[in-house]
């Protein structure tokens, strides 16, 4: 069996002739069907340009990105949109919720891109509220909520088209603890049941500790990968706390 | 680095961001300098109602380029808050800052007067030319550079530049460093329409609609609030109306919409709806006043075009021969004569108790003979003691209808009015009414015989050269009875076709000017959503849905005021043409045609630079 998501080589250069400036260089990994894998790495490791490069919002200089088996380097800029609108889902550190829209309608939106009919679009909207514990906000405004039901309505957003993929950037960077926790949990609970991929970025090692698998990233370079297995979430933070110590300028980044 | 220097490169460095603050700032001088030109030339001595048209009209322009260059002044404000907001983050004092806008608008300022001036001394002839040939005159005279005109525009416009640049000052001082980083973040209340103001704002144009298709003379409306106050009672009604149309049906219509889940659930109809709703509450003013501004442009063109398109008609109903006078022959040139006769007619003298009335009597040969000359088919048997009556003035409002009655005369004989035509074979001046009788009747009638002289010629509405001719052997009294049609024409194109010079200019500047504040409203609040485009784009929208919903949102905004404009002024046209008594369908249908035309261009330019706009931050 194929993996989900195989990046080969990918490297990005940004600028021209003498003024270029590397910030991805030769990167591959694998993700398999079902993981919940953090990217972790300094401020300007390149953790960012990844996650975009992977869901196509950017373009890689080098290499191949294969989703599914669909091979997206030689893609268009029309049927990129597509093949996100159908198979990748994003939650974003700023929510990027419409202010103009409801809650419901926020989540509503994808499936309505996906010309999904009204009448589904209903059962599925109402299905995954319940799982984020919103059900009570739908017709509340972004505006009248606060940061963490912002968030889980983004979360609904990314995660109602059950897409084939999940993208997370530092879905926790503007929440308070509680509201972290309780979002990490809900998406660590949407892994084991039902089977989501996550890739998720994070420069928070609290967060970092619920995924199965990291990638640490330095100077644009997958620098270590270190696997959960059988610890604890307890024991996993620990040892992430030593990687990000031992690769440093990782201190600054955990407090 | 002066302060002067450094607004000096500003514009030099940013000049295409400048372009559109430049090119309407251009616009407005050279429009209103030409106007002044026009006002101040002297060329047109004889027309004093032209130069009190224009100085009117001049003042409407003035109101109307003020209001303009508020709106394009606060654009541009606008787009420059994050350069303003960088000096003050660097340290420079707002006083400093505050400075230098004023100094940059005064830069601005003069450099868009030298070039106004320039361009409307070139457009003032060109409209010149136009206005002379509307008038109907052949002989194309030269304006002069007016210095009155100059000074005149100068001033007014460094009074403007000077408020403008104050508008700026007040820009910088009201707001904070925190509020010019960051766009309104919050929220914007959910716009909601009362039921009440709904029924009220339809029952104000129903009302109002109502009122200007009924019959101006029979309609009990119009007798309460009288022919001037019905009106200003409409207008009144239907720009309160237009108003609640835009604050609150529009909103219960997006509202019922985007409820409709079958319908705005699908693609980004969500979006449109939402984005729709939120923008027409918020600009409802504004689109008010471009419905109601693009009503007055449309009906006054409408209205004053179609009495130009109507003047030949007029003309000819009124004369349909080319000359006629009361008495003797005069020798003429006799190029393009169709007939040349006198008409032994008779001056009928009817008596009632508060006036007389004097009809003139005419054999039914006679009429036969002109009818065929004139090109009616119809040939005329009238009875022994009957009679037809003709009259060009005929209403069916106002005048009697004579068909069926015996017209009794002054010596106790009667005729039996058997029909009655609205087209003479006589000018109504000198011959008024006019009776056919058969020619035994004619004979036996005893009333003052009267000699009439009737001229058809070829192309009559360039015979002015033999109407002076003729005009200038008549005697004194001849010549009171004197009609002609190529002089009654250019009588009647000299006063239309000023009327319709300045109306479409008018028509032309408040087109320009509206379409332009749409253009720069819709891509103020294009700036604004940038990053609501950039997240559909990450979720997965492809440019050509994008663009198609921008372009549906934009045709929206724009396709409202328009219709709505359009609507208003149908109904007030309809009222105008009962009052005028004319068909004017055609020559409004024109009008209106070509007036959207110029909107539509506006429209494909807007859609251009918003979703050029948007595209910019998803690229990046």
């Amino acid at each position: 069996m194929t993996s989900l998501l195989q990046v080969q080589n990918v490297g990005k250069t940004y600028g021209k002739g003498a003024n270029t400036f590397t910030a991805l260089s030769n990167i591959t990994f694998t993700v398999e069907k079902g993981e919940f894998v953090g990217v972790m790495g300094p401020s300007g490791a390149g953790k960012s340009t990844l996650l975009n490069v992977l869901a196509t919002i950017d373009t890689p200089t080098t290499g191949g990105i294969t989703i599914g088996d669909v091979n997206l380097t030689h893609m268009k800029d029309a049927e990129l949109a597509d093949f996100r609108r159908d198979n990748l889902g994003f939650i974003f550190q700023d929510y990027n919720l419409l202010d103009s829209l409801t809650v419901r309608e926020n989540i509503v939106l994808p499936l309505a891109i996906a010309k999904v009919p009204a009448k589904d679009i209903h059962k599925k909207v109402n299905h995954i509220a319940q799982l984020f514990g919103i059900s009570d906000l739908l017709d509340k405004y972004p505006y009248q909520i606060s940061g963490g039901q912002k968030q889980r309505t983004a979360s609904s957003r990314a995660l109602v088209t059950e897409p084939k993929l999940i993208f997370a950037d530092e879905p926790t960077g503007a929440l308070d603890s509680k509201s972290a926790t309780d979002l990490l949990e809900s998406l660590s609970d949407l892994n084991q049941s039902q089977a989501a991929t996550i890739m998720m970025v994070t420069h928070d090692a609290f967060a970092a500790s619920f995924c199965q698998r990291i990638l640490f990233i330095q100077d644009g370079q997958l620098s270590q990968e270190i696997h959960r297995g059988m610890q604890t979430r307890k024991q996993f933070f620990q040892e992430i706390l030593q990687v990000l110590a031992s690769i440093g300028g990782g201190v600054n980044d955990v407090i | 680095m002066t302060l002067f220097s450094l607004a000096r490169k500003n514009i030099q460095r940013n000049l295409s961001n400048y372009f559109l603050y430049i090119a309407s700032m251009v616009f407005s001088i050279v429009i209103y300098f030409t106007f002044v030109t026009l006002k101040y030339s002297d060329t047109q001595g004889s027309s004093k109602q032209i130069q009190g048209l224009m100085s009117g009209s001049s003042v409407v322009l003035l109101f109307f380029i003020v209001i303009f260059m508020a709106y394009s002044n606060s654009f541009f404000m606008k787009k420059r808050k994050k350069e303003v907001a960088l000096y003050s983050l660097l340290g420079v004092r707002k006083q400093k800052i505050g400075f230098m806008l004023f100094f940059e608008n005064i830069v601005i300022g003069l450099l868009s007067l030298g070039l106004g001036i320039g361009l409307g001394f070139f457009v003032s002839q060109g409209l010149f030319m136009i206005l002379v040939r509307l008038m109907g005159n052949e002989v194309v005279t030269q304006l002069t550079f007016s210095m009155q005109a100059l000074m005149n525009t100068a001033g007014i416009f460094a009074v403007l530049f000077l408020l403008t640049s104050l508008q700026g000052y007040r820009v910088i001082y009201q707001f904070k460093l925190i509020d010019l980083f960051h766009a309104e973040k919050q929220g914007e209340q959910i716009p909601r329409a009362s039921i009440v103001s709904v029924i009220f704002g339809v029952a104000l144009l129903a009302f109002g609609y109502y009122t200007s298709a009924a019959d101006i003379f029979t309609s009990n409306i119009w007798r309460f609030f009288t022919a001037l106050g019905t009106p200003l009672v409409v207008i009144a009604m239907t720009i309160a109306g237009t108003y609640l149309l835009f604050h609150s049906v529009s909103v219960f219509v997006l509202t019922t919409l985007k409820k409709a889940t079958a319908w705005s659930w699908k693609g980004l109809n969500l979006i449109g709806v939402s984005q729709l709703l939120y923008r027409i509450r918020a600009n409802a003013k504004s689109l008010s006043i471009i419905a109601i501004l693009s009503a007055t442009t449309i009906t006054a063109g409408g209205g004053v075009f179609g009495v130009y398109y109507n003047a030949e008609t007029t003309v000819r109903q009124m004369l349909p021969n080319t000359f006629m006078w009361k008495g003797e022959a005069v020798s003429f040139s006799q190029v393009d004569v169709l007939y040349n006769e006198s008409l032994a007619v008779k001056n009928l003298r009817v008596d009632n108790e508060h006036a007389f009335f004097e009809y003139t009597l005419l054999k039914e040969s006679d009429y036969n003979r002109l009818a065929k000359w004139q090109g009616k088919d119809e040939q005329l048997h009238v009875a022994e003691g009957s009679a037809i009556v003709l009259d060009a003035t005929y209403d069916e409002r106002f005048s009697h209808d004579f068909t069926g009655e015996n017209f009794k005369l002054a010596n106790g004989d009667a005729f039996h009015v058997d029909k009655m035509y609205t087209d003479s074979v006589l000018n109504f001046q000198p011959a008024g009414t006019v009776l056919v009788v058969n020619d035994d009747e004619f004979a036996t009638t005893d009333a003052e015989a009267v000699t009439m002289q009737v001229v058809g010629l070829n192309d009559d509405l360039k015979q002015k050269a033999v109407s002076k001719e003729i005009y200038q052997q008549l005697s004194s009294e001849q010549q009171d009875s004197f009609s002609s049609v190529p002089q009654s024409y250019e009588e009647s194109l000299a006063m239309v076709g000023s009327l319709l010079f300045v109306g479409s200019f008018l028509g032309l500047v408040f087109l320009a000017a509206t379409g332009s504040i749409i253009y720069f409203k819709v891509l103020t609040e294009a700036e604004e959503d940038q990053a609501k485009y950039a997240i559909l784009n990450k979720i997965g929208v492809n440019s050509k849905q994008i663009l198609k919903t921008v372009a549906g949102q934009v045709a929206v905004i724009f396709s409202a005021p328009l219709l709505i404009g359009i609507v208003h002024s149908t109904f007030a046209l309809i009222a105008l043409s009962q009052l005028l008594n004319m068909n004017i369908t055609k020559p409004v249908i024109i009008w209106m045609l070509i007036y959207s035309a110029i909107y539509a261009i506006y429209y494909v330019v807007t859609v251009r630079s918003f979703y050029k706009i948007v595209r910019q931050e998803t690229k990046s």
